[in-house]
């Protein structure tokens, strides 16, 4: 009998352009947490001109860049990720967008000037450059039900304003920080498989159990519902300690 | 006098400071004299006898700036500098105030300034330098300065405001530092590595200039120094790696010990081991260059440079051997942990995380160092300053055993020195902050000097 009965595979969008906020942290986290079940954990890196095997891929991880890599990116997104990446979400894989890509695949960004650069539509969010940066740690009382402890704790720094349309559900109510827009206390999005959010600092390693929910999520289609129980305690004192040191 | 009051109201602010114990006086004479008089800095350093040399980049200004002022000071030159690593414009003009006499004048020859990158276009506009070096631009400290695109834009800013004579010295292995000395319109003394034998051969995790500036095409990379500091080229010919007008070769690594290269025709060895030490040395060799020192001489004169306070600091403790290392950013970081798990065979270790705002309140970096190298080498790690549950969590993911996270710096040096077997050598590589609060217990203990006495 093979050792690895199963596979778990993320596909990391844009990994040499889209990466200034330790995002390398999220890929690890579920790719290790996923090891750590038994399960045969891939990676397979998605940079400019490739769509290759983007339909084994059960979690997109798509991370912030600075402006020059951004415009790069969008270029790429249009021309070869948006149709496979479409049939992926709705075929049941999740994504997992931080900052600029969460920007990326919403419906627009409008700069202060008033120019609008259009992004791929696949969550119901539009972005606006505000003129403040929002800068700090966040807390965040989560909306998703199968996660334990309820928060979310993470590091923004975005001078986007992104506000949610009607399809998209807020990922959660900011307790500490901003979130997506510094009005209406909301945090993130969710929308079908897709999680959007401005926490990096780099949110999977201190919020396991958001990792497990994407995680879990994204095996449902294939037939996997429970996910073994790991000892998460050093994982749960950095997120405690981000807790104290916000409510100080 | 404006500048006399300035200068007294400053130096008084000093000695008071240190007295208190408040942190060696290092920039709050310079905020106190700038109040009375913001242009104190332009003035004092008008009366530098040969003028100034400011120092920018991430990495390796205190080091540099202590190689340069090693170098002026050999051939009887007296420096001013700013060398307790305060680089912000007060920290430059605190340093200035400390050497004005009670007549408000500057008595010295020459000025050496380490500049932060954020600071630099206020300093060239005052201090007026004979010089500036700009070392290199790794991601550092996103939280404070916004990103790497905005700095090499004010960075270039600043050197075109340089006095006509002055000279910008570059280093020409840093795809952006090369954008900035590409586009102005003084041609830059470049100064790069052309030693394949000590080069990688892939990116590190922590590299974040891939880009051509004027296509966009991923750059290729036939060799890696450090960071993102190599041998690159754009595959459609449309930007590459100046050619260096000094090139070190035959790079020796010995440790910590030392490093070693060869650049016009002399062979340069420092008692300061890495990598990063020997684009430190050869930045301090251009600028010597520059200025008109004989190579022999520079040669001779880097032999007994000292290390520059928490840069590979050697200390003793309870028999064993303690080796401070300033590791504040993943670039730094990765050679620090290069150097001490490769070099020096090291296996024991304290690594030191805080996120005051002179870290970085931000510290999501820490997953773009490759821990990953500690695996099966460290004996002992120690995780420690205020942010330690995190590196508890990143050393977690990297399959490196770990103690448990230990923020109070007495209990963590305590778990080090009880891990270290007598006579051996324990690494402690911390960022800013962290050092400083580990280094004023190893001070209490009697292990260390105050920094103001380094």
């Amino acid at each position: 009998m093979a050792r690895h009965q199963k596979t778990f595979t993320v596909g990391w969008l844009y990994p040499d352009l889209m990466n200034i906020y330790g995002d390398r942290g999220n890929i690890l986290t579920l790719l290790k947490r996923a090891e750590w079940r038994d399960f045969e954990a891939r990676l397979i890196e998605l940079g400019r001109g490739t769509t290759k095997r983007m339909d084994e891929v059960d979690v997109f991880f798509f991370g912030g860049g600075q402006d020059r890599e951004q415009a790069l990116v969008y270029e790429d997104l249009l021309e070869h990720k948006q149709p496979p990446l479409e049939r992926a979400v709705a075929a049941g894989a999740g994504v997992l967008a931080v900052c600029g890509g969460y920007q990326l695949l919403g419906h627009y960004y409008q700069t202060g000037e008033g120019e609008r650069f259009p992004g791929i539509g696949l969550i119901d969010v539009r972005t606006e450059a505000g003129t403040r940066r929002f800068i700090g740690d966040v807390v965040v009382d989560s909306a998703l039900v199968d996660i334990r402890p309820t928060t979310l704790v993470g590091f923004e720094n975005h001078s986007g304003r992104t506000y949610l349309g009607p399809k998209a559900k807020a990922l959660g109510r900011v307790r500490v920080g901003f979130g997506n827009n510094g009005d209406d206390h909301t945090e993130g999005c969710l929308q079908g498989g897709v999680l959007g959010t401005y926490l990096h600092g780099s949110l999977l390693p201190k919020n396991p159990h958001l990792a497990d929910h994407l995680i879990r999520s994204s095996l449902r289609r294939r037939g996997i519902t429970d996910l073994a129980a790991l000892d998460d305690t050093a994982e749960l004192a950095a997120h405690e300690k981000i807790l104290a040191r916000s409510a100080r | 006098m404006r500048r006399t009051a300035a200068v007294w109201a400053g130096k008084a602010t000093g000695v008071l400071s240190r007295f208190s114990r408040l942190g060696g006086g290092t920039t709050l004479p310079g905020d106190v004299a700038r109040a009375i008089d913001p242009d104190v800095l332009r003035k004092l350093s008008r009366d530098l006898k040969h003028g100034a040399i400011v120092i920018t980049g991430t990495n390796g200004k205190t080091t540099t700036a202590r190689l340069v002022t090693w170098l002026l000071e050999g051939a009887g030159h007296s420096v001013v500098s700013n060398r307790a690593g305060a680089n912000l414009i007060f920290g430059a003009t605190a340093a200035a105030l400390e050497r004005a006499g009670a007549n408000g004048r500057l008595h010295a020859d020459w000025g050496v300034f380490e500049i932060d990158e954020a600071s630099l276009e206020r300093a060239v506009e005052e201090i007026q330098p004979r010089a500036a070096m700009v070392l290199n631009l790794f991601r550092d400290q996103l939280d404070r300065y916004g990103e790497l695109e905005a700095i090499a834009k004010r960075i270039e800013a600043a050197l075109a405001r340089l006095p006509d004579d002055s000279h910008a010295v570059m280093n020409a292995d840093d795809p952006r530092v090369a954008e900035i000395g590409l586009n102005l319109k003084r041609k830059p003394l470049w100064f790069g590595l052309d030693d394949p034998a000590v080069a990688l051969h892939e990116l590190p995790h922590a590299a974040d200039a891939r880009t051509c500036p004027r296509c966009g095409a991923s750059l290729i990379f036939d060799g890696v120094y450090v960071g993102h500091d190599g041998l690159y080229r754009c595959p459609n010919g449309d930007f590459a790696r100046p050619a260096p007008d000094l090139a070190a070769t035959h790079i020796e690594l010995n440790g910590f010990d030392s490093v070693a290269l060869g650049v016009s025709g002399v062979r340069i060895e420092l008692p300061l081991g890495g990598l990063y030490n020997a684009y430190n040395a050869l930045a301090a060799f251009a600028a010597g260059n520059a200025l008109g020192f004989e190579p022999a001489y520079i040669a001779e004169r880097f032999r007994t440079v000292q290390a520059a306070f928490g840069r590979q600091e050697r200390l003793e403790a309870k028999g064993r051997k303690l080796n401070v290392v300033l590791s504040k950013n993943p670039a730094g970081f990765n050679e620090t942990l290069r150097t001490a798990v490769d070099l020096a065979g090291g296996h024991w270790f304290l690594i030191g995380l805080n996120d005051r705002r002179a870290d970085g309140t931000d510290v999501s970096w820490i997953w773009d160092v490759d821990f990953e190298r500690l695996r099966g080498r460290s004996r002992v790690v120690v995780p420690a300053g205020n942010r330690a549950a995190d590196l508890a969590v990143r050393l977690k993911y990297a399959g490196v055993e770990a103690q448990p996270p230990e923020s109070d710096p007495a209990r963590a040096i305590d778990a080090l020195i009880e891990a270290t077997p007598e006579g051996e050598t324990a690494h402690m590589l911390c960022t800013y902050t962290a050092m400083l609060d580990l280094r004023a217990e190893l001070v209490r203990r009697g292990w260390a000097k105050p920094y103001w006495e380094t």
